[in-house]
């Protein structure tokens, strides 16, 4: 009988293991989860009777996360009753750590999330409801794109960040030597692959990851062509989802893109086995660390023959979380989205202010490469909102991995998608 | 090591009458800490496994029960039926793997040679590499295009053009089953290592006196004697593999297309990418079920050995 029970206590243990290691994550993240665990403290006051609020984004300390430290020094210097704590998560970790922090209550004060993802969260109660804060502060200069993601149900629950967009990158020297000029349109594209693809050297970079990214990148095709996330299998939607089969098969974009983030893609570019790449502003400062010396510009992502240009609009939000000392969270992020603050930090980090005060023109006038992107912006569509984005997304980066590794034709991925979707949609 | 627990147990029968509540006291925060850390979550999991836990109601306490919904809702999506299936694969292909090598390296360094302690200690690294380290070097080494064992293949003549490893379903299994195994390989080595140096090297004597040969020697006395320590290593395998999650999100995750979902991936995305809490808890319940049967038909084995 003790046997027994000595037996049953090793079994739980046992299997318990398997349940510990999906809550842990990947182990190399465990760091930042206890760090994480320590900024979470309940805001409070200190010896000095400074309030201290605790600020989770995701720019990475080595490249944009120093520019957004140096304004939150800023914010901290200028006054003396709120001290804001910035921590860096990674941003699948914080994702994370917002789905914990619902059932757990140990959220942040003030939480950055990946703008189709605003929804879900605000919907699951990570974000607090700061419409009248919004309304009543008087500054209300946004673009409309882009604090449309931050309302969910007619309120709003955060205010945005930054944003970005997807633009053609090329080598200059690249497609001098092959004599192409910039491709604008689809076929022109096809044909400049065709003259850049060399031993070791493909036309495009692109990702088609299997998470958001993927998502994110397939955009601008499906747009220009005419297709839409709600009619996946029209003819349309699946020419787009053709091309960029057609682009793999015939060898001008490596078939590992399947596997490459937008970042593996840029690297691909800057070491120069890709003469062109689909990527956004937020690489300028990665290329000029990983190829300082590359000469490269960028332009629209070509359009269908027959289409429209079309971009993919992306960036962040902030919100204030559930249970965060609310004022003292406004007020910081109200500073750090004022006019002057947003177009300063936008600009050292790769985006672009989502304020609708912010003079780009002159701002990037002496840019080329950043003023094409602020030419893309204003058209380029967001995604959602809606609270089922994760799934919708998921629904169309599945079906395009399907078909770049040939698992599935055009029509049966697409199809496919198209079900899920509309299933979704009736939920 | 297995056995270890139950010879405990043994002492504290015959002490039983002396010191019962001293012993209690002994394992009280013990058990305490498994209540709390280990039994609660598990039994969280299986309450939101049958509520209808999203994005929207994660924060309601009352969130309504909804029976089984959530397992039907899994088991009707092929994916799942696919994620179990490769789940399975890649296990057994760790382990026979894993374990063949393993045995033959601990075998090896048995034999007392010059430097077999410190050839030893360097194989032991690699299962002391942090996973997400390991499956990113050999995400590289598996890349298409830049990967080390394509120029390698090449230059030897035996593959035309690169393949890509990590690009097509089986492959991609392949390759994660390698760079499991790499790790799996040690930690089988030196569980075994230890069982090894636990056999009496007299019985090894006196079969050889009796005539016995090397192989009669392996089958008749290493084997049977290693009995105990090759149940709890092929289960422990077991359990470390199944329930595989890191490797495989850092390689592949789960990709091409779900080629290589695993339970736990599948489980992951469902909770914290798709926000589906409740299905993505049924499909973790369906984990830890897998696994305790494993581990009863291990502690059968194990008191029926005992017995003999």
């Amino acid at each position: 009988m003790k046997k027994r029970l000595v037996a049953i206590m090793m079994v739980m243990s046992m299997t318990a293991l398997t349940l510990a290691g999906c809550g842990g994550g990947d182990s190399a993240s465990t760091d930042d989860t206890a760090a994480a665990e320590e900024g979470s403290e309940e805001s409070s006051a200190d010896a000095d009777g400074k309030i201290t609020i605790s600020f989770w984004h995701y720019m990475s300390t080595d490249k944009e996360g120093k520019f957004v430290q140096e304004a939150v020094d800023e914010f901290n210097e200028s006054q003396d009753e709120i001290y804001v704590e910035a921590q860096y998560l990674p941003r699948e970790e914080l994702m994370k750590q917002y789905t914990i922090g619902v059932v757990s209550g140990e959220l942040p004060d003030v939480g950055m999330v990946d703008n189709p993802d605003h929804n879900s969260y605000a919907a699951m109660g990570v974000f607090e409801d700061i419409t009248d804060l919004y309304e009543e502060s008087g500054d209300t200069n946004f673009l409309e794109g882009s604090i449309s993601s931050c309302y969910y149900d007619d309120k709003l629950y955060g205010l945005p960040w930054g944003n970005n967009c997807l633009g053609l990158f090329y080598n200059k020297q690249m497609l001098d030597e092959a004599g192409v000029e910039v491709p604008t349109t689809w076929s022109e594209l096809e044909a400049a692959c065709e003259a850049l693809t060399k031993d070791g050297t493909y036309g495009l970079a692109i990702s088609a990851i299997n998470n958001e990214e993927g998502t994110f990148q397939f955009m601008p095709w499906l747009l220009s062509a005419g297709g839409s996330v709600d009619d996946l299998s029209s003819a349309e939607s699946k020419e787009a989802m053709s091309y960029i089969k057609g682009l793999v098969d015939s060898g001008y974009v490596s078939s590992e893109c399947v596997n490459w983030t937008q970042a593996d893609a840029e690297k691909q570019f800057a070491s120069g086995k890709a003469a062109m790449m689909i990527n956004g502003p937020w690489q300028f400062s990665g290329l000029a660390e990983d190829a300082p010396d590359l000469e490269y510009a960028v332009a629209q992502v070509p359009k269908a023959d027959n289409g429209d240009y079309a971009s993919c609009l992306g960036g962040e939000n902030i919100g204030i979380c559930t249970g965060a000392n609310v004022e003292a969270s406004w007020e910081f992020i109200s500073w750090i989205m004022s006019k002057d603050k947003s177009a300063e930090i936008c600009k050292s980090i790769g985006r672009l202010s989502p304020r609708s005060d912010v003079d780009t023109e002159s701002l990037y006038a002496d840019e080329p490469n950043w003023k094409v992107f602020a030419e893309i912006m204003p058209n380029a569509q967001s995604r959602g909102p809606s609270p089922s984005w994760p799934e919708l997304s998921a629904a169309i980066y599945n079906a395009q991995q399907q078909v770049i590794t040939g698992a599935k034709d055009v029509d049966a991925a697409m199809d496919e998608a198209a079900t899920t979707i509309a299933g979704l949609e009736n939920k | 090591m297995p056995d270890s627990p139950f010879q405990i147990g043994g002492i504290a029968v015959k002490k039983r009458e002396k010191g019962r509540w001293v012993g209690y006291a002994f394992v009280l925060p013990a058990v305490i800490y498994m209540l709390v850390f280990i039994g609660y979550p598990i039994i969280y999991n299986w309450v939101i496994s049958f509520q209808d836990a999203t994005a929207y109601t994660l924060k309601d306490a009352g969130r309504a029960f909804i029976g089984l919904t959530n397992y039907q809702t899994i088991f009707a999506d092929p994916t799942f039926a696919r994620s179990i299936q490769h789940t399975f694969i890649y296990t057994i292909g760790c382990l026979i793997i894993q374990f063949t090598l393993g045995f033959a390296l601990a075998m090896f360094f048995s034999k007392k040679f010059t430097l077999a302690k410190p050839i030893r200690g360097l194989v032991v690294i690699s299962w002391m590499l942090p996973v997400t380290v390991t499956a990113l070097v050999f995400k590289f080494m598996f890349s298409q295009d830049s990967g080390i064992i394509n120029t390698i293949l090449m230059n030897l003549h035996i593959i035309d053009e690169p393949v890509g490893w990590l690009l097509s379903g089986g492959t991609a299994m392949a390759v994660l089953i390698i760079a499991n195994s790499w790790v799996g390989i040690p930690f089988n080595m030196l569980l075994l290592t230890t069982g090894l140096n636990n056999i009496p090297l007299d019985v090894y004597e006196a079969a050889s006196i009796d005539g016995a040969t090397k192989k009669q020697q392996f089958f008749m006395i290493t084997v049977p004697l290693l009995k105990p320590t090759i149940m709890s290593t092929l289960v422990l395998g077991f359990v470390l593999t199944f329930k595989v999650f890191d490797l495989v999100y850092v390689m592949t995750g789960g990709g091409p297309v779900d080629s290589t979902e695993v339970l736990s991936t599948y489980s992951y995305k469902l909770s914290f990418q798709q926000f589906q809490f409740g299905q993505g808890a049924a499909a973790a319940c369906v984990l830890f079920v897998c696994l305790f049967i494993v581990a009863l038909i291990y502690l059968r084995t194990i008191s029926k050995s005992e017995v003999d």
